[in-house]
C-alpha cells in the first residue's frame, strides 16, 4: 500500500476505532473526487469521521448543520447592501470551503438540500443570477440519519446519484467500544497531523486516472450494471454514471492498495458503497447481486 | 441494422438470379429486372425508399410488361418472372427486420427456381455460394456480428448440413411425386421438326452440351457417329418436314420384324431440351420404361425433356423392306420445282441403272463439282434454292447438300429422307463422347439392298467431319471459332485452356451422372448391392438409424463445453475443473484469484504451482501483457505438476 496514504489511515484510525475499511472507502471517494454521503445512525461518529477526513487531507474546512429552518443563502451565501459603498457585496456562505461537511443532510427541507446539491454538481453557486466559483479541490461530505427517523426529508434518488458513495459505519466491535468508554480515542482533530496538502492530492488523482483497467475487469463491471437492469431485481437499476463511478473508484481502490491496475476484487470492494444508494437499497443490500453475478475469467 | 448493406447484397442477388433467367426469359423484361434491381441498390445507399404511389405506378407497368414480353403460354416461366419481379418490389417496400426477412425467404424460393432452368454443377456452385449469402444477411438481420462473420457462419451451418442432405439424397426412399409441375418450356437452339437449311447452321453457333455417350467395356462404337433424332420425309419445295403419316407412325410404335446384326450397347445421358426426341445411332431401342422406340427405329421420350435423363440403348443395323404406301411416301416430290436440279438428277440417274451406281455417281458429282463446307452460306432466296446452290453458289452447309441430294434420290425414283441430328461427338476420356449443339447435322437416308443407306454429302465435301467433332475440322476452325458465342470452347487453341475446359466437363459429367440421374431405379440397385435381398426391411432401419445417430451426435455436440477465444480463460478452466475432481468446487462468483486462494487452502500442496499461476493470470487478465508462449508453457507445467503433486 502506498506509505503514505497507510499512514492516513492509520491516523484517521486513532479517531474512529475498528473502521478501517469505511476509512479507505471514504478516501477511494475523495480521491475519485466523488462526495461522500455517510449514513447512520446518530451517535456512530459520523460528524467525526468527516472531521477527522478534513482535518488529515488538510483542506480549508466548514460544517453545516442542516436543520428544517435552515434555507440556502445560510449555506450560499447573500447580498447585503453596504451603506458606504452604496452597493450591494456578496457575503460568501459556509459553502465556500474546500471541505463541506453537511451534517444531517435530511434534515433540512427540500429547497435547501438542491442549493447544496447544486453546488456539488457545478462546483459554482449562482445568487441574484450572478456565478460564483467554488474553490478546488470541492469536496461535500455529507452525514444521513436513516431515512425512518422522524424530521427527515429523504433525498430524491437523482440527488442521492450525485453522491459518488455511501458508507455506512455501523456498531463498533466490543473492543472498540470499549476503548471509546475508556477515552482512548483521539478527540482532538486539530492534533492530527496534516499527511498531504492539495497539490499532493491533485497528483494522487492524477495518478490514479493512470490507472490501467483491462477488458475482463470492464467485461465484469458492466455484467454486474446489466444484472441491475434485467428481470426487476432493483427498483432503480445503475445509470451509465454509475458504471462509470464503479470502474473510476475501483481504480482509487486499487490505487490504494498499491497497485495500477485493476482487479475484480477491487470492484467487488467498492461495489457496494458505490451502487447502494443508487439503486435505492439499505447498505450492503447490493452484495446480492456480487453473489449472483459470475465474475469474467 | 446496417440497412445500405443488406440492401446492396439482396439487390445484387437478384441480379445474378436474373442472370441466370437470361435465355429463358426475353431481353426486355431482364433489363426491367435489372433496372429494378439497380433502382434498389441506388435507393439503399441513400437510406430512401420509393413513394407509395410511385411504387404503384411501377409494379402496374412491369406487371403489364411481364405479361406482354413473357407471356402466358409457358406457365413455369410466367410464375418464376412474377415470382422474381414481386421480391424486387417487396424489397423496394422494406423498411423494418421482419420485411427484409420476408425478403430473404422471396430469395430462397428465386434461388430454388434456378434449378427448373439448370442443374449443371456451375450453376449448383453459384446457387450454393446464393444460399449461403442468404442465411448469413438472414442471421445479420437478427444478430450484432459483422457481415464476413455471418457468411462464416453461415457457411459452416451449411457444410455440417451438408452430409446429411447427402445421406438423405442417396437413402430416403424415394417416391413418385404426388403432384406434378408442368416442365418449363425450354426455349434452346435446338433440332426442328422443319430442316430448312440455315437452321442447322445457326446451331453451329451454341456450344451447348446436348448429350453425353458412355459406351461399354469392350463395346466401343466406330466412328463416324451419325445420331438420329428426326426423319423429315416430306419436301415443300424449300423445307424438308415430317409428314403426318410419319408422324402418326412415330406415337404409335408398331413392332416390326427385323433382322439385327452387330448390335452395340452404350448409356446416353441427355441434358434438358424442348423436346421429346432423343439420340441414338442406327436403328435403336432402349430397355428404360420411359424411352421408347419408333417405328424407324428412333428414341423418343413420352414429354419434353426437362431435366437430364440417362437412358440405355441397343443399337443395330436393320433389315427391311418398304411397301408400296412406303416407297411412295419416300418418293414424293412437289411437281414443279428446281429445274435444273431435277434435270440433273435425271440426267445422272441415266446413266447408272442402278441405286448404287447413281449413289456414287452423286457424290462424285460433289466431290468433282468443286463444292465446298461452309459454315457462313450465301443466302438463297426464292422458289429453286436447291438449283441456286448447286447450279451457282455451291457453298453450303450439312442441311445444303442433304436437301439436294434427297431431292435427287426422289427424282431418280429411289426412296430417300433427309434425317437430322448430330454428327461426331468429342472424346473426353477413354469411353465418353460429348456431343454439342454445334455438332448438329442433316443427311439423307436412301432405299436400297433391303436397306437404308446413309448418304452424306460432306463425306466426300469435307471428309474430316466425319471422324470426330465439328469443333475439330481444321479448315473451318477459325470460322467456327467466330461463330460460337463467348465460351471456353473458343479458347481451347490454347493448351492450358483446353485443360482446364476437359477438366471442367469431366467435373460436370461426374456431377450429372451421379446426382442428377440418381433416380428411383439407381437407389434401387444401391440399396440391392448393400443390404441384398434384405433391403426391404433393412434400407428404414439404417436410415431411421443414422438419422437418429446423427441427431443425438449434434445435440452432444452443440452441448459441448464451448472453447473460448482466450487461451488462458481454457487453462483456468482447466485448473477449476482439476479442482473439482478433488471435490472442491471453485464459485463462479468468485474471482479467479479468490478461487485459487480457496483452492489452496483446501489443498496446501497446491501452494507453491498456483502462485506462480496466479501471478501469470495477474499479469495477462490485468496488466494486460499478452499470454506469450513461455507463458502458456509454464501453465502447462504448472498444470501437470499439480495433477502429479501429492
Amino acid at each position: 500500500m502506498n506509505s503514505t496514504i497507510q499512514l492516513i489511515i492509520d491516523d484517521l484510525s486513532t479517531v474512529i476505532f475498528g473502521k478501517q475499511q469505511q476509512i479507505k472507502l471514504s478516501l477511494t471517494c475523495l480521491f475519485s473526487e466523488g462526495h461522500l454521503l455517510i449514513e447512520d445512525l446518530p451517535g456512530m461518529g459520523k460528524t467525526t469521521l468527516s472531521h477527522a477526513l478534513a482535518a488529515v487531507l488538510g483542506l480549508s474546512y466548514q460544517r453545516i448543520q442542516f436543520t428544517s429552518d435552515l434555507l440556502p443563502s445560510d449555506i450560499l451565501g447573500t447580498n447585503i447592501f453596504d451603506a458606504k459603498e452604496h452597493s450591494f457585496s456578496f457575503h460568501q456562505g459556509p459553502v465556500f470551503s474546500q471541505v463541506v461537511l453537511g451534517d444531517e443532510i435530511n434534515r433540512a427541507g427540500p429547497k435547501t438540500q438542491s442549493a447544496l446539491l447544486e453546488a456539488m454538481e457545478e462546483k459554482q453557486v449562482t445568487v441574484d443570477s450572478v456565478k460564483h466559483a467554488l474553490p478546488s479541490p470541492f469536496f461535500v461530505i455529507a452525514t444521513q440519519n436513516p431515512v425512518h427517523q422522524s424530521g427527515t426529508y429523504p433525498l430524491p434518488e437523482s440527488q442521492l446519484d450525485r453522491f459518488f458513495m455511501r458508507i455506512s459505519l455501523g456498531f463498533p466491535d466490543k473492543h472498540a467500544e470499549k476503548n471509546l468508554i475508556l477515552g482512548l480515542n483521539n478527540r482532538n482533530y486539530d492534533d492530527l497531523p496534516v499527511r498531504i496538502n492539495p497539490e499532493q492530492l491533485t497528483v494522487i488523482q492524477k495518478e490514479i486516472n493512470t490507472v490501467t483497467i483491462s477488458n475482463a475487469v470492464v467485461d465484469y463491471i458492466l455484467e454486474l450494471v446489466a444484472y441491475t437492469r434485467q428481470d426487476n431485481h432493483f427498483v432503480n437499476p445503475l445509470s451509465p454514471r454509475a458504471s462509470i463511478a464503479l470502474a473510476r473508484a475501483a481504480k482509487s481502490w486499487a490505487y490504494i492498495e498499491g497497485r495500477d491496475f485493476v482487479m475484480p476484487e477491487d470492484v467487488q470492494a467498492v461495489f457496494p458503497s458505490v451502487t447502494d444508494h443508487r439503486l435505492g437499497l439499505n447498505a450492503g443490500d447490493s452484495g446480492y447481486a456480487l453473489k449472483h453475478v459470475p465474475v469474467s475469467l | 441494422m446496417n440497412t445500405p448493406l443488406i440492401n446492396t447484397v439482396l439487390s445484387l442477388l437478384f441480379i445474378v438470379i436474373s442472370g441466370f433467367l437470361f435465355t429463358e426469359v426475353p431481353t426486355p423484361f431482364l433489363v426491367i429486372l435489372a433496372g429494378l434491381s439497380f433502382l434498389n441498390l441506388f435507393l439503399g445507399k441513400f437510406y430512401k425508399k420509393l413513394n407509395g404511389l410511385v411504387a404503384n405506378i411501377l409494379a402496374a407497368v412491369s406487371l403489364i410488361a411481364l405479361f406482354v414480353l413473357v407471356g402466358v403460354s409457358d406457365t413455369v416461366k410466367l410464375f418464376v418472372s412474377m415470382m422474381l419481379l414481386a421480391s424486387n418490389f417487396k424489397l423496394l417496400q422494406a423498411k423494418t427486420v421482419k420485411q427484409y426477412q420476408t425478403v430473404c425467404l422471396l430469395v430462397f424460393f428465386n434461388l430454388s427456381t434456378v434449378y427448373l432452368f439448370h442443374q449443371g454443377l456451375f450453376e449448383t456452385l453459384v446457387v450454393s455460394v446464393l444460399y449461403i449469402v442468404n442465411f448469413a444477411v438472414l442471421g445479420y438481420l437478427t444478430s450484432p456480428q459483422s457481415f464476413k462473420a455471418a457468411n462464416k457462419q453461415s457457411f459452416k451451418t451449411i457444410l455440417l448440413a451438408l452430409p446429411i442432405a447427402a445421406f438423405l439424397i442417396l437413402f430416403l426412399p424415394k417416391i413418385p411425386a404426388f403432384w406434378q409441375l408442368p416442365g418449363p418450356k425450354l426455349a434452346k437452339t435446338g433440332l426442328s421438326e422443319q430442316v430448312n437449311p440455315f437452321s442447322i447452321a445457326k446451331l453451329a453457333e451454341s456450344d451447348d452440351l446436348v448429350f453425353r455417350v458412355e459406351q461399354q467395356p469392350g463395346q466401343a462404337i466406330q466412328a463416324p457417329y451419325y445420331w438420329r433424332s428426326l426423319i423429315h420425309d416430306e419436301f415443300n419445295g424449300s423445307d424438308w418436314l415430317i409428314s403426318d403419316i410419319l408422324k402418326s407412325q412415330q406415337f404409335n410404335p408398331i413392332r416390326r420384324t427385323i433382322t439385327q446384326s452387330n448390335s452395340v450397347n452404350y448409356q446416353v445421358i441427355a441434358e434438358p431440351s424442348s423436346s421429346s426426341w432423343l439420340f441414338a445411332l442406327g436403328f435403336a431401342h432402349s430397355t428404360n420404361s420411359d424411352v421408347h422406340a419408333t417405328y424407324n427405329g428412333l428414341l423418343k421420350r413420352k414429354g419434353n425433356l426437362n431435366k437430364n435423363i440417362k437412358y440405355a440403348v441397343i443399337s443395330s443395323e436393320a433389315t427391311l423392306s418398304l411397301n408400296g404406301f412406303e416407297k411412295r411416301l419416300y418418293t414424293r416430290l412437289p411437281k414443279t420445282t428446281n429445274p435444273q436440279t431435277t434435270a440433273l438428277a435425271k440426267e445422272l440417274a441415266a446413266k447408272h441403272e442402278n441405286a448404287q451406281g447413281y449413289f456414287n455417281a452423286l457424290l462424285n458429282y460433289f466431290n468433282q463439282q468443286q463444292f465446298a463446307y461452309t459454315l457462313t452460306p450465301t443466302p438463297m432466296y426464292g422458289d429453286n434454292t436447291l438449283d441456286q446452290f448447286v447450279f451457282d453458289t455451291k457453298r453450303g452447309f450439312c442441311g445444303h447438300y442433304a436437301s439436294t441430294a434427297a431431292f435427287m434420290f426422289r427424282v431418280a425414283g429411289y426412296p430417300a429422307r433427309v434425317v437430322s441430328g448430330y454428327l461426331g461427338g468429342e472424346q473426353t476420356k477413354a469411353a465418353t463422347l460429348n456431343i454439342y449443339q454445334y455438332d448438329a447435322h442433316a443427311w439423307v437416308e436412301v432405299f436400297f439392298d433391303q436397306k437404308w443407306h446413309i448418304f452424306d454429302a460432306t463425306a466426300v465435301v469435307a471428309p474430316e467431319r466425319l471422324n470426330g467433332s465439328l469443333s475439330q475440322l481444321g479448315d473451318l476452325n477459325e470460322s467456327f471459332n467466330d461463330n460460337l458465342n463467348f465460351g471456353l470452347k473458343r479458347w481451347s487453341h490454347f493448351k492450358a485452356i483446353n485443360w482446364l475446359r476437359i477438366q471442367l466437363e469431366e467435373l460436370d459429367y461426374k456431377w450429372t451422372n451421379w446426382v442428377l440421374t440418381f433416380d428411383q431405379e439407381s437407389q434401387q440397385s444401391l440399396f440391392d448391392s448393400l443390404f441384398g435381398n434384405k433391403s426391404a426391411w433393412l434400407t428404414p432401419l439404417v436410415v431411421l438409424g443414422t438419422l437418429l445417430l446423427s441427431f443425438t451426435g449434434y445435440f452432444l455436440y452443440s452441448k459441448r463445453p464451448v472453447r473460448s477465444s482466450d487461451p488462458l480463460v481454457d487453462d483456468i478452466t482447466k485448473l477449476y475443473q482439476w479442482a473439482k475432481k478433488q471435490g472442491h468446487s471453485p464459485l463462479d462468483t468468485n474471482t479467479p484469484l479468490q478461487n485459487i486462494a480457496l483452492i489452496k487452502q483446501q489443498i496446501p500442496s497446491s501452494k507453491p504451482y498456483l502462485n506462480e499461476f496466479e501471478q501469470i493470470i495477474v499479469e495477462v487478465r490485468y496488466q494486460q501483457q499478452s499470454y506469450t508462449q513461455n507463458r502458456k508453457n509454464r501453465v502447462r507445467v504448472l498444470l501437470n505438476s499439480l495433477k502429479t503433486a501429492k
